[in-house]
């Protein structure tokens, strides 16, 4: 598979000269598996861009299937979604598999979002695509774009948001932002479905410091994604959701420290890529 | 007073290099009059680092008051609220002003966007003391010395204009709005546009007289007038339902209203910083010998209106 970063930052799109190395957009990746299906995770400010990739291809014919995966409805992980072209695509379809008690709640949520106080689209019934909404079962395994994914829910201040394992081709792939965890560390659970990965995407918003003085926010440091990383022998580590006020000289450095981290804690071997807007890896 | 650009953008953010010059923050503009508290109109990101640098002065230590006007709640007018860092210290005042709605009060609104699970801090935890003010059509009143007008304006679900007067000067703000030709937008969704040049209903078409005399009215003589210039012509004419107008629909109002200086803004979130300068350089081109100096607004651009220290 493919992953591909089309926003990198947390909380809100932070746009300027300081942060056009890393990106500036909120939540948003790609998965292309073997087979060249379509995976979503998150549908932050990002998933515009993909989008206007996607319409080039069977998605501007309204020919066009994709799974997406909401790993929770924070603003930053939604924003995206009225923006993204082929949505009002005729004939395309989506299925979005997120937290909540029911389809239909998750659905109510992005309803929610299309309320024409706040936007001129004033309800998902507008939107051309089929779309069909699936509550995931926590821990329990579905086939989605041909590949098998697990989810399972974090903690994120008051709040959890899902993690997420997919596999394909014995390799895996774990997608896992916006968690803060308690003292204790992430559940033997959660570390299960962390367990081996090849690739580890988590969460990276804070500094240390920035941590310690925002512990109800939900977030975790860089120092809390090297830990996890090492405990639950990933090979490598991908750095995500960086703070909107953290600069691309910020981020070099929060990747050096991490670096260190990792090393400090035993994890030599892990590998370690500080996400960028527009960038891929292939596993 | 000083008027500042902090967010010029319309629709979404957009980060990136393409539009490092005129930014990608979405509408926010400040508006400080002589020695006075400021005056905020709208709320989109552009709100996030205006807060910041308030929190330097008497916001930080909770003894700041500002008053807030808001076009409309469409996201991009309202996205950066949640990040306007005075609202979390105890202490300071802000004033929120818009439109009256039929079904919500502005305070259920806006605690709507801030309601689990879309965030996670509800406004009703908010430390700031945040005060909502209804406004219909046509009303007048006065923050400090200023003196605000508004009316409204062509755009889906409606956006107001205003119009503030203070220190000898006066600044208007018009987005967000589409012409006032070929189609009325309200309240109810319109699928699919009208063919343009095709006649309309007349009643609509009245309508949208009496509105575009109000703008007209409301611009007369200002000093600056920020219009939505999101769309080209050709982008226009595929999309005449979305709301938004071209430069030539501004520089039109300008022309009736005698402006001095027309600020093109909202500019449409697939612009480039190149492709901004070039509609710049062709309407000034366009508009030579015109009474109004043509501008673009672009995020950290300040301009002094009248009397200032
Ligand atoms: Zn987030
Ligand atoms: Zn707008
Ligand atoms: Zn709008």
């Amino acid at each position: 598979m493919r992953i591909t970063f089309w926003g990198v930052r947390g909380s809100i799109p932070a746009p300027g000269p300081e942060t056009n190395r890393y990106g500036g957009n909120t939540s948003c990746v790609s998965i292309r598996t073997r087979t060249d299906e379509l995976i979503i995770i998150d549908m932050g400010t990002g998933l515009m861009h993909l989008g206007n990739k996607l319409v080039k291809g069977e998605f501007g014919r309204g020919q066009g299937v994709a799974t997406v995966l909401l790993s929770h409805c924070h603003w930053d992980h939604i924003q995206g979604f009225p923006f993204f072209p082929v949505v009002f695509i005729p004939g395309n379809r989506f299925n979005v598999y997120g937290n909540a008690k029911s389809s239909s709640m998750l659905e109510g949520i992005l309803e929610g979002q299309m309320n024409p106080h706040f936007s001129p689209i004033y309800t998902l019934k507008n939107l051309g695509a089929t779309i069909d909404f699936h509550a995931v079962e926590h821990g329990e395994p579905f086939e989605a774009s041909g590949v098998r994914i697990r989810a399972r829910p974090n903690p994120h201040g008051v709040t959890t948001a899902l993690a997420f394992r997919v596999e394909e081709a014995g390799k895996s792939f774990v997608y896992a932002s916006d968690v803060g965890y308690p003292d204790s560390g992430p559940s033997a659970e959660m570390l299960e479905l962390y367990r081996g990965a090849d690739l580890l995407l988590h969460d990276c918003t804070y500094t240390i410091d920035d941590q310690m003085t925002r512990r109800n926010r939900g977030f975790s440091s860089y120092a809390d994604a090297a830990s996890v990383a090492v405990t639950a022998q990933a090979k490598h580590l991908i750095m995500f959701h960086y703070d909107q006020d953290y600069s691309d000289d910020k981020v070099d450095a929060l990747r050096d420290e991490c670096r260190k981290e990792l090393d400090r804690l035993g994890g030599e071997s892990i590998g370690l890529t500080a996400a960028a807007e527009g960038t891929s890896i292939d596993l | 007073m000083r008027v500042r650009f902090w967010g010029v953008r319309g629709s979404i953010p957009v980060p990136g290099p393409q539009t490092n010059r005129y930014g990608g923050n979405t509408s926010c503009v400040e508006v400080r009059p002589k020695g006075a508290t400021p005056i905020i109109i709208d709320a989109g990101t552009g709100i996030r680092k205006l807060g910041k640098l308030f929190m330097q002065s008497e916001f930080g230590d909770g003894r700041g008051v500002a008053h807030l006007l808001i076009s409309h709640t469409h996201w991009d007018h309202i996205q950066g609220l949640p990040f306007f860092s005075p609202l979390y210290q105890q202490g300071n005042e802000l004033h929120l002003f818009a439109r009256q709605r039929n079904d919500m009060h502005l305070r259920a609104i806006f605690e709507s966007q801030t309601e689990d699970p879309y965030f996670p801090v509800p406004m009703s935890t908010l430390k700031a003391d945040i005060r909502f003010h209804e406004l219909v059509e046509g009303q007048r009143f006065d923050i400090g010395r200023a003196k605000i007008t508004c009316t409204r304006l062509n755009h889906p679900w409606i956006a107001m204009a205003y119009r503030i007067d203070v220190d000898g000067a006066a600044m208007v703000y018009a987005s967000d709005t589409a012409p006032f030709t070929d189609i009325l937008l309200e309240q109810e969704f319109i699928r699919e546009p009208p063919i343009l040049g095709e006649p309309i209903d007349p009643a609509k078409l009245a309508k949208l007289e009496v509105m575009r005399s109000g703008l007209v009215h409301l611009c007369r003589g200002a000093d600056l007038l920020i219009y939505d210039t999101q769309f080209t012509q050709k982008e226009y004419c595929s999309r005449p339902h979305w709301g938004h107008s071209t430069p030539d629909d501004a520089i039109a109002i300008a022309r009736e209203a005698g402006v001095a200086t027309l600020a093109l803004y909202h500019h449409a979130q697939w612009r480039s910083d190149d492709q901004q300068d070039e509609i710049l350089h062709d309407y000034r081109a366009k508009t030579i010998g015109e009474p109004f100096e043509l501008i673009a607004a672009h995020e950290g651009m300040e301009l002094i209106l009248g009397d200032d220290d």
